[in-house]
């Protein structure tokens, strides 16, 4: 093998029940194979499941969180701030892991590891501390219902240092609302599948990191001319200055164009007030500066303060489309304003917006139509747009107080809760659908069902080119979108950088190869560097099948096959059910999984 | 002429890629923390992202400071001998805006040496957030900013071609100043 630099090799478990920090040696062979990031977590996460024989609760001590940025984090390319934070997930009960920008994952590294294993159970909320790679945990009590800034501020305050990155939860993962999320660098969030409610279960309030190494880079004048190329090619893009003004806020106008903006818990695909809460609005009215995530020139994010009215000293950094969409179109509220208000509250609580978003329209049309009674909502209504209503729900989920204690379980015990309500929840496998209407193209639908997560589109986000480009496509046309999709968007968050330069400026994914090889030295090609992916991407799944997931779990919610979209560009589509059947054999049969879905060669798999 | 680096923590995003690429043109690591910019960030009150460079100032508390007269003021930068530099740190800790840095790699103070005149941060700074600038126009945006918010001024709005603008005049000799 051929892995020169790019790495540490060095795992530091920390196992918060007794307290014993320990590095471990990462062999050449499993750097080589999993390359790092989401890549490393998963195969330290199915590690631990042979070690406990697939019997983990995910709220037990025994369940393992892998922090891990990739051999990229922090080095001199674009958008490089990329960290993935892997666990069994409390909402699906499968393979959970969610990448956050920001500059956590760069601190990591430079404190002289390549990932982060935390197991077991500390006695009382405690922080860990890796400071240049002596690492300690430290009980703080007195974190106990603090929100994710308090806690940055005390931490500060407590090892009187402000040159120090921290990754905390907040009250929501404290209370294990199964879509809790870990918080750093202000609103950067491992956002999804509830790694903050797993940090909750474990004691643990806050991850904290120093570090002064330098990174391991194979050729720095090779990576500089190619940065260079990279970061160029950016600068002149035609949209990469709208990307510095709006950053993901562009997409409200373009979603809600082409109908795919979830309005209305997925009633409509668009919003008649979409001028209210759209990029231009935000920028003229709120704005007050950039913020960009570590190595990043595109600055997607938005600091946005209020200035006047009842949010009046509303500042957050925020909202980005998902946000907007889940905390405004999908339920009705029309004010900015208050959106920012919530998303800055979901923040606070580190609860994910697209999930809690999600669940609260879900619970405003089942009101609605009756499922939910006033007595179920402590006799406080919520209707469309009611945005107090919605902030007081926020509250509710965090702390778990009335129906909250309800929602803060995610859809699956919605549904257990009140069986109809399995018509109006979507999600796949438990976790919550995000802010891409899957009626307007099948084959986002087949990326919902398939992704690992569940119904996230963070491994494949097929839907803007089947709009553009799909109506002709044949069925292998669209299976094949999203498999490449599904192997290529993880290689990002293995090797830890940001898909967005490629995604959105069209950056030339043979970059990566290049970057690959003169931060490892590895000389593989695009090719094999996606084979490995596509190798993990079918860990993952034997990991779901081994914790009792299968065809039966790859679905789509029932929205998306019986209710068409009522207005927008997309008026009338919905997802015919046999088409999504036969592409979803299609799929598993160039995946080379059997008819169950299950990867070949494996236990209980019929493609041997 | 003389030249300054200055910095407009309004337009700064805090991407740190002026610390990356000081750090790779100085020692050819990949390190941020072997800059002589760093990018200090406060939220939410108040939210500032603010790069710190050296000033070059021409009275140097960090000479002054120095006890082996390691750092001296040579045309328009404060250049350190790192022959004479006995890496007792005196000066970071003299620095009145914390612009110059230690660590534990290196054996001497890391301060910024405007890279012979072409400083990679403003080459590099996706933003504009630094620049480069003679030194008598230091400052000219704060001018031209604190006009244009000058206090007395009244406001007339109007219609031209279609089009709403409007213009800002101030009433000599009938304002009570």
């Amino acid at each position: 093998m051929s892995i020169k630099s790019g790495y540490f090799r060095k795992n530091l478990v920390a196992d918060l029940s007794s307290g014993a920090c320990t590095f471990e040696e990462l062999s050449e062979e499993f750097v080589h194979q999993y390359i790092g990031g989401r890549g490393f977590g998963a195969g330290l996460v199915w590690e631990n499941l042979n070690k406990h024989d697939f019997n983990i609760d995910p709220f037990g001590p025994e369940n393992l969180i892998a922090i891990a940025p990739g051999p990229l984090t922090g080095t001199y390319l674009p958008s490089s701030g990329k960290c993935s934070f892997v666990t069994i997930s409390p909402a699906t009960g499968g393979y959970g892991d969610s990448s956050s920008g920001g500059s956590f994952g760069i601190e990591l590294r430079q404190s002289g590891i390549d990932v982060l294993s935390i197991i077991g159970r500390a006695q009382e909320l405690s922080i860990l501390f890796l400071d240049d790679g002596e690492a300690s945990i430290i009980p703080m009590p007195e974190l106990k219902g603090k929100s994710c800034l308090e806690t940055e501020g005390i931490i500060k305050g407590r090892l009187k240092t402000h040159e120090i990155i921290i990754a905390a939860i907040g009250v929501g993962g404290e209370n294990l609302v199964k879509f809790a999320c870990v918080n750093n660098d202000w609103s950067r969030n491992a956002g999804r599948t509830g790694i903050g409610a797993v940090m909750g279960s474990k004691n643990l309030k806050a991850v904290v990191v120093r570090g002064s190494k330098d990174l391991p880079v194979y050729d720095i004048e090779g990576l500089m001319q190619e940065a260079e190329k990279a970061y160029g090619y950016m600068k002149t893009h035609k949209y990469f200055e709208m990307w510095q003004r709006e950053g993901l806020m562009n997409v409200m106008e373009y979603a809600n164009s082409v109908g795919i903006l979830p309005t209305y818990n997925f009633k409509d695909a668009n919003f008649a007030k979409i001028s209210q809460i759209n990029g231009d609005t935000m920028v003229g009215k709120y704005k007050i500066g950039d913020s960009a995530c570590f190595g990043c020139s595109m600055c997607c994010g938005n600091v946005c303060l209020v200035k006047q009215g009842k949010y009046i000293g509303t500042v957050t950094e925020g909202p980005e489309y998902e946000s907007c969409a889940m905390l405004g179109s999908n339920l009705g509220v029309d004010n900015f304003e208050a959106i920012l208000a919530a998303n800055n509250a979901c923040d606070e609580y580190g609860i994910d917006t697209i999930s809690t978003g999600n669940l609260i329209g879900a619970v405003i049309e089942g009101y609605e139509k009756g499922i939910i009674s006033l007595e179920d909502l402590e006799g406080e209504p919520i209707t469309w747009g009611n945005e107090e209503a919605v902030l007081s729900m926020i509250r509710k989920i965090a702390r778990r107080e009335g129906i909250g204690d309800i929602l803060a379980d995610g859809s699956l015990k919605v549904i257990e809760t009140w069986p109809e309500m399995d018509k109006l929840v979507l999600h796949v496998k438990g976790l919550e659908q995000s802010a891409y209407d899957s009626r307007a193209g099948v084959s986002m639908a087949l990326a919902y069902a398939t992704s690992d997560i569940g119904a996230h589109h963070t491994r494949a986000w097929t839907i803007a080119k089947e709009i553009e480009q799909g109506k002709d496509w044949s069925d292998e046309e669209k299976v094949d979108l999203v498999i490449y999709h599904q192997t290529l968007r993880p290689l990002f968050d293995m090797l830890g950088v940001c898909r967005l330069p490629w995604i959105e400026l069209g950056l030339n994914e043979k970059h990566y190869e290049n970057f690959y090889y003169y931060v490892t030295g590895d000389k593989a090609d695009l090719k094999e560097l996606l084979e490995r992916s596509n190798k993990v991407y079918d860990i993952t799944r034997l990991i779901n099948t081994r914790l009792g997931m299968s065809r039966k779990d790859d679905t789509i919610p029932y929205k998306v096959k019986a209710c068409p979209i009522q207005t927008g560009a997309t008026a009338g589509k919905v997802v015919d059910e046999e088409d999504f059947t036969r592409l979803l054999d299609l799929y598993y049969q160039k995946r080379g999984w059997d008819s169950n879905g299950i990867p070949a060669g494996y236990e209980g798999s019929s493609n041997r | 002429m003389s030249k300054k680096i200055a910095v407009v923590p309004e337009l700064c995003s805090g991407c740190r890629i002026c610390e990356l690429t000081c750090a790779i043109h100085h020692f050819k690591v990949n390190n941020p923390k072997k800059s002589a910019i760093r990018v200090i960030i406060t939220y939410p009150h108040p939210v500032v992202r603010m790069p710190i460079v050296c000033s070059q100032c021409k009275i140097p508390a960090c000479a002054e400071a120095c006890p082996v007269d390691a750092l001296k003021k040579a045309d328009s930068v404060v250049e350190l001998d790192k022959e004479v530099c006995i890496s007792c740190m005196k000066c970071v800790e003299a620095c009145p805006f914390g612009a110059m840095y230690a660590h534990s790699d290196v054996d001497h103070p890391i301060k910024c040496d405007m890279c012979g005149g072409n400083p990679r941060c403003v080459e590099k700074c996706p933003k504009g957030a630094i620049y480069l600038i003679p030194e008598q126009a230091l400052g000219e945006s704060k001018r031209i900013n604190n006009i244009l918010s000058y206090a007395h001024m009244k406001e007339i709005e109007f219609m031209e071609k279609g089009e709403k603008r409007s213009i800002r005049y101030a009433e000599i000799g009938k304002e009570e100043l």
